[in-house]
């Protein structure tokens, strides 16, 4: 091979340094790349554009899941009602405070827990494994966990509250009007926090450690250090953190539908149980559609504030 | 100085991991109960009382076999099936001079971000058009259509960060195309392919939504539709709920422990690279 190139002459050598491929090889090179892509685009855009599309087309039709196959353009109808709603008001007000507080909560907790997470203390490679278990459960597994944790007469927390005293706010946390919200959100908190933590950890065991020297020579605090080293340099990692989690918070249909149902009463109703209830106990698929198509354009906003808020983006 | 430091670390880390790991070993520990033992009111029950009656006696539920084996089928076809797929359009996107690979890209991934409950109602008349309506490979089909966009992201980030020069030498050395995907490119990327394949089987075997609309009979319900319809209709029997509930969540823990130093990783690669 080696004497061989070495006798080629001069020309033929500079166009193989300028990586000139015959145009057939390049064509095949190009097809066969776009061919690797075909199953997997296919699957994803085949299942997901695809009904998506039509369901933005469905949100303009009075379809019904009774009589799929006969329905006509109504235009806006759907969405004007959609804003007469009372429920679906509440759902969406629920939806905003749901995703707004755990995600900012998380960000909270998950900052504190990455702090903890990077002190070199012994055993600390333990807690680190351990962290994300909490996030691989099945969703119906983490409501089980928690409806038997909180259960009115024999559940852990009332138990415990019992005992130190407090047997007055034992209740049935998850049956309680004032209380069903909160536990949804602390379901979301128990999944997700670990995530954040672990990922902030990452990034924050990345900053070049002589950054927090000199800084302590210059005389900087620890809160200093934390806002004008730590915090800039995890602007990133939280853009995408936040992002992925305002899309699982405001699109998660199963903590709410699993663990309540949407209830007591309509007390805990977010946009998905809301939406998935329409089309599939109401049978207003259009109407159903239009309520997907609000909550595509709210996430939209949401996300777009973020990175406005965030802006990880101009900073890499 | 150290010590105090210690101690704050330790005292902070107890309350997170109390509160993270607090409800399951509650879990844990009442699936060991009979449901005399749960109502009793009492904190922790005396060794004699454990028992693994509910795990016999969850088992022998009409159908739990069946549930058990179909999460199993499903959750595992679809991880092999969205890692081969992902891999090969990863390495189309990583290796060869597309045009418009940052469309495609963004294509891939933007479904992702989609209300599930908007792609709900036109999902299953698509899949009812297609004949998929309960059936293993409709299951099949839709965690694999959910989950390849992570998958081919997270691949793709993976396969750029591999040297080109081990295919280069690889093609000089006659090996094909294909050839260098399976024989070059997957033993280094293997911790990639392990934890998009990990993250394809637990959205798999998590999944409720999809599970419920698709799957309308025994034969294709999976554990997650089980362990509600056990919620609803085993009011008090919270020994066999719990039970069923850790039975669910074993696989997960398992296949957690193998791939849980790589996860992190794994998971923010496509971010990191982006």
């Amino acid at each position: 091979m080696d004497t061989h190139d070495v006798m080629l002459p001069q020309p033929a050598n500079r166009r193989f340094a300028q990586h000139r491929v015959p145009l057939r090889v390049r064509v095949w090179n190009e097809t066969f790349g776009y061919l690797l892509l075909v199953p997997a685009l296919a699957i994803i855009l085949g299942l997901n554009l695809y009904p998506t599309a039509y369901g933005i087309f469905t949100s303009f039709t009075d379809q019904s899941l009774l009589d799929p196959n006969h329905y006509q353009l109504i235009g806006l109808a759907n969405y004007l009602k959609l804003f007469s709603d009372p429920i679906f008001q509440l759902s969406f007000a629920h939806s905003l405070e749901l995703t707004i507080s755990a995600v900012a909560l998380q960000v909270f907790f998950g900052l504190i827990l990455a702090h903890l997470l990077i002190q070199r203390v012994p055993g600390i490679q333990v807690f680190r494994s351990l962290a994300m278990v909490t996030w691989v459960l099945p969703i119906i597994a983490a409501v089980v966990i928690f409806r038997f944790f909180t259960l009115p007469n024999y559940g852990f927390f009332n138990l415990i509250l019992t005992r130190i005293g407090l047997g007055q706010w034992s209740r049935n946390w998850f049956g309680d009007e004032n209380f069903a919200f909160l536990m949804i959100l602390v379901m979301h908190l128990w999944r997700n926090i670990p995530f954040y933590a672990i990922a902030f950890m990452a990034a924050m065991q990345a900053i070049p450690q002589d950054l927090y020297e000199a800084a302590r020579i210059d005389g900087a605090t620890r809160w200093h250090r934390l806002m004008f080293i730590t915090l800039p340099n995890l602007r990133y990692i939280i853009l995408v953190m936040v992002v992925l989690h305002i899309t699982f918070t405001f699109n998660n249909f199963d903590f709410v539908y699993l663990a309540t149902g949407g209830g007591p009463v309509t007390a805990t109703e977010v946009l998905p149980t809301y939406i998935y209830k329409q089309a599939w106990s109401g049978y207003a698929l259009g109407y159903a559609s239009a309520g997907g198509v609000l909550m595509l354009i709210v996430l939209v906003i949401l996300v777009t504030i973020c990175r406005r808020v965030i802006g990880g983006y101009e900073a890499e | 100085m150290k010590l105090t430091h210690r101690l704050i670390v330790y005292t902070g880390l107890a309350l997170f991991y109390l509160f993270l790991l607090g409800p399951m070993a509650w879990l844990v520990l009442s699936s060991l109960r009979t449901s005399d033992s749960i109502q009793s009111g009492r904190i922790l029950p005396a060794i004699s009382e454990l028992t693994f009656y509910n795990y016999i006696e969850a088992f022998k539920l009409n159908n739990f076999l069946q549930l058990v084996t179909n999460s199993v089928f499903i959750a595992t076809s679809v991880m092999f099936i969205v890692v081969f797929f992902g891999s090969l359009g990863a390495y189309g996107l990583s290796r060869f001079p597309l045009k418009g690979k940052q469309v495609l890209m963004l294509a891939a991934l933007l479904p992702q971000f989609f209300p599930y409950v908007l792609v709900l109602v036109p999902f299953y008349v698509l899949m009812s058009n297609l004949g998929l309506v309960d059936t293993h490979f409709g299951l099949i089909l839709t965690h694999t259509s959910i989950t390849l966009p992570f998958a081919l992201w997270m691949l793709t980030g993976y396969f750029n960060a591999i040297p080109r020069e081990l295919d280069q030498a690889a093609a000089i050395d006659g090996c094909s195309k294909l050839a260098i995907l399976f024989r070059i490119l997957y033993p280094i990327a293997l911790p990639g392919l392990v934890v998009a394949g990990f993250f394809a089987f637990v959205v798999s075997w998590g999944d409720y939504l999809f599970v419920s609309i698709l799957s309308q009979s025994n034969a294709t319900q999976t554990l997650p539709l089980g362990l509600q319809s056990f919620l609803q209709s085993l009011q008090v029997k919270w020994g066999l709920i719990t039970a069923g509930t850790v039975i669910a969540i074993v696989p997960t823990i398992l296949f957690f422990a193998v791939v849980q130093r790589r996860l992190v990783a794994g998971l923010t690669a496509g971010a990191v690279k982006s």
